[in-house]
């Protein structure tokens, strides 16, 4: 599913203008990263694509829908949204009643919920803790249970805003590999993280947000490579990607095997 | 005498069936920059409350062994004496926000007030300390305006101004873009030079290579791993262990494997990369 | 995007100036007078004569009357329809509904509690709208009240608009999950769950951290306590204390003397 942002506007109440005319379009199954420094405006541009804010100006569309002729409800059906904290989405008493909330909002039928359940908390190695009261597992467990409870309505785009905060390697690892498969079953994803090495490992194409406005749009390998620019927003290209400019390869390298490959 | 001395610290939370410091023992010199490094659950956060006094004076729970700072003992002293020696600083800015202050200013001078410093010495003080991490220019904002980052460095400047002699910091940059965190480690590292003590539990690799003097590497309440910080980081040991790893490290791992990394020992730093494979 | 999470609106007027304390007395009286005075209109005439001019002279009136129309009046007009319908008091009935029966005294009754509770919640809402927090805070920490009592007091008051930002973000949370709060009362009534859950939850655990960072700034300490600003007391506000007292107790004699 195509998401089409034409000439995007948006003012806060307070006066702040945090869009100022961001005109782009994803393409259905595309995994893009957007970055940024604190205040560029990846929040908010992210919050327009499910109907939680609206345009000031400009237009967006989900597919053929026009966001402001949907509700938030209705759009969830489209793009599932990850928050940043879990703590502001968890009310359930146990895990699988958490997962479930959301296919069953959507209306599914209880067989295509209960297969879509016990896939999410596969994908995010949830299942033997089906039972287990969501306030009682630490929170990068609880951070498993709120992708978990978004992946299983099943929507063709999936948006995480900074899934890596606070995470140890080994559940980087763990969301990692949900976005590899997320990406395998076709469906969009778009994350916005400020883990400059965890973009590059794991996206095409990344944007880089300044001041309401796109700065870089490309092939990662493009984006994360200019580095001046990349600065004018906080954000340094990734370690690899700066060894391999120190050692003077030729290519832009985000990953180790890109890295290993061009030295040898 | 080190100026931090901890010996078989055994900790239980009185909810937690299995101890989460198991025969902690670790002694620190005064002014020195010691990094704790460790998977999530590794007893990072605990060992950090151990230090500040909180376990087991808040928390309650068992402990065994003795814990102490600058000559005093924990199980000795009351909280509110300890926490006039150690400082400390964690995760979550928004819940090191007092909630009783209206400007990042007067958020700063709230434990000035608590410790008692007469009226005049408040205002330089919490003015030195905000230049010291750069956040002068946010004195008038509210604290609950600010950023995660802006607000992590509101939580760091507000310890900092009691001048600890021992400073906790628990993961004290996760929020904060590359600039905040070079500058949160630059003005850590100036304090541990002035002769402040620093234990600081970070994920940041590359930053802790550069800037701390001793690493500790903490997995399942027990130290895993103590040293010099290119000699900890790069341990097989710790990425046997599940640790989080800097690319280079493990890129350079890979790269001896495939006899493209000539050098005896790994690279955690740009800089010793960059020398590596060139 | 909150600039502000407190009520407190930092300008320059003569009750801004006041002593914190003397605002505090002032808002007690208020409510005092209102609840004890044995005259029908005294509630009445306070909000004509007292709470608007003095939102007026604090140079709050904008942000007073937003309140005023948003929260307070709706909460004082259901208790008046509540006490109206089923007061039982009073013999000349006005109207009939199904059982219920409105007579005149229960109108007469109904419109002074809710005006009252009217009177209570608009003078509570001044002095937090001209009162700066943690001068308050100083100041009755200073005249001996103990810390901690003054921290839960200023904390909660400056709770409520986090609280807001906070449930802002949840129900956007579970709105992005599908929940339908847009539409019929009963779906919306379906969706008290989840959008309750996390703030109970999340508050739960933010007590603790928040117990720790400022116990860690030496909240609990025995030493005494300093203050970054100095706070005014002036002669007048000693008089005007004085002054409030002096009314709060002719009201309570009179209630007394004439019931």
């Amino acid at each position: 599913m195509k998401i089409e942002i034409k000439d995007l506007r948006f003012t806060y109440p307070t006066g702040l203008d945090a869009l100022r005319g961001i005109s782009l379009s994803i393409e259905a199954g595309e995994q893009v990263a957007i970055v940024g420094q604190n205040g560029a405006g990846k929040t908010t541009l992210v919050r327009h694509f499910n109907g939680l804010l609206q345009p000031t100006l400009g237009s967006v569309m989900i597919g053929d829908w026009d966001t402001k002729k949907y509700s938030v409800a209705k759009l969830a059906s489209r793009v599932g949204y990850v928050f940043q904290n879990p703590d502001e989405q968890l009310f359930s008493k146990d895990v699988g009643a958490e997962v479930k909330f959301g296919p069953r909002n959507l209306g599914y039928s209880k067989e295509k919920i209960d297969g879509l359940v016990t896939r999410a908390l596969a994908l995010t190695e949830l299942s033997d803790k089906t039972e287990t009261n969501p306030y009682d597992l630490s929170p990068t467990w609880r951070k498993m249970v709120a992708l978990a409870s978004v992946i299983a309505m099943d929507t063709p785009i999936v948006i995480f805003d900074e899934p890596t905060t606070g995470q140890d390697a080994a559940n980087v690892a763990r969301i990692a590999h949900v976005i590899a498969e997320l990406r395998r079953e076709g469906k969009t994803v778009i994350t916005i993280t400020h883990d400059i090495d965890f973009c590059a490992e794991n996206f095409e194409r990344v944007i880089a947000l300044a001041n309401g406005q796109v700065l870089l749009d490309g092939a990662a390998a493009d984006v994360l490579g200019q580095e001046e620019i990349l600065a004018q927003t906080y954000v340094d290209p990734p370690q690899l990607t700066r060894l391999g400019k120190r050692l003077g390869l030729k290519e832009t390298v985000r990953n180790q095997e890109e890295f290993l490959n061009a030295l040898s | 005498m080190a100026f931090v001395n901890l010996q078989n610290v055994t900790y239980k939370y009185p909810l937690t069936k299995t101890p989460v410091l198991q025969n902690i023992n670790l002694q620190i010199n005064e002014g020195e920059f010691v990094a704790v490094v460790g998977p999530n659950g590794a007893g990072k956060s605990t060992l950090c409350y151990a230090l500040a006094g909180f376990v087991p004076h808040f928390f309650k729970g068992e402990i065994s062994g003795s814990i102490e700072v600058a000559g005093a003992e924990s199980s000795k002293s009351t909280l509110d004496e300890w926490v006039l020696n150690v400082g400390l600083a964690f995760q979550n800015p928004f819940n090191q926000i007092s909630g009783a202050k209206y400007t990042v200013f007067e958020e700063i001078a709230f434990g000035l007030e608590n410790s008692g410093v007469p009226r005049d010495e408040i205002r330089p003080r919490v003015e030195d300390a905000m230049k010291l991490t750069d956040i002068s220019n946010l004195a008038d904002r509210s604290p609950y305006s600010l950023s995660g980052g802006q607000q992590q460095r509101v939580a760091l400047t507000s310890i900092l101004v009691m001048q600890p002699r021992l400073l906790v910091l628990d993961e004290p940059t996760s929020q904060m873009d590359p600039i905040g965190t070079r500058e949160v480690f630059g003005v850590v590292r100036r304090m541990a030079e002035g002769g402040m003590t620093v234990v600081m539990v970070e994920h940041k690799m590359e930053w802790i290579a550069n800037f701390a003097d001793r690493v500790i590497a903490l997995k399942d309440g027990q130290i895993l791993l103590e040293g010099k910080p290119n000699e900890v980081l790069t341990s097989d040991l710790l990425a046997e262990n599940g640790f989080g790893l800097s690319r280079y490290t493990s890129t350079a791992r890979e790269a001896k494997k495939r006899g493209l990394w000539k050098k005896s020992n790994l690279p955690v730093t740009l800089d010793e990369a960059v020398e590596g494979f060139s | 995007m909150h600039e502000r999470l407190s009520f407190y609106v930092q300008r320059s007027s003569a009750i801004h100036d006041l002593n914190p304390l003397t605002k505090v007395i002032l808002t007690l009286a208020l409510i005092l007078i209102a609840f004890t005075s044995p005259w029908y209109w005294t509630p009445h005439l306070l909000v004509l004569i007292a709470i608007i001019p003095l939102s007026f002279l604090g140079r709050v009136a904008p942000e007073f009357f937003k309140t005023a129309i948003r929260l307070i009046l709706p909460a004082a007009g259901f208790l008046f329809l509540m006490q109206a319908f089923f007061q039982p008091v009073g013999e000349s009935v006005i109207f009939k509904f199904y059982f219920l029966d409105v007579t005149q005294e229960s109108l007469m009754f109904a419109f002074r509690s809710s005006m009252r509770v009217f009177v209570m919640v608009s003078a509570f809402t001044f002095m937090l709208l001209t009162t700066h927090p943690s001068e308050l805070m100083s100041d009755l920490t200073r005249r001996g009240l103990p810390g901690q009592f003054a921290y839960v007091i200023i904390s909660t008051l400056q709770i409520l608009p986090q609280m807001q930002a906070k449930a802002q973000t949840i129900i956007s949370a579970q709105r992005s999950r599908g929940l339908d709060t847009e539409s019929s009362f009963l779906k919306r009534a379906g969706s008290v769950v989840p959008l309750v859950g996390p703030l109970v939850f999340g508050s739960l655990a933010e007590v603790e951290e928040r117990a720790i960072a400022i116990e860690a700034r030496g909240f609990t300490s025995k030493k005494i306590k300093t203050s970054l600003h100095e706070i005014a007391d002036s002669n007048s506000d000693k008089i005007i204390r004085w002054v409030l007292t002096i009314l709060v107790i002719i009201s309570i004699a009179l209630k007394i003397w004439l019931s």
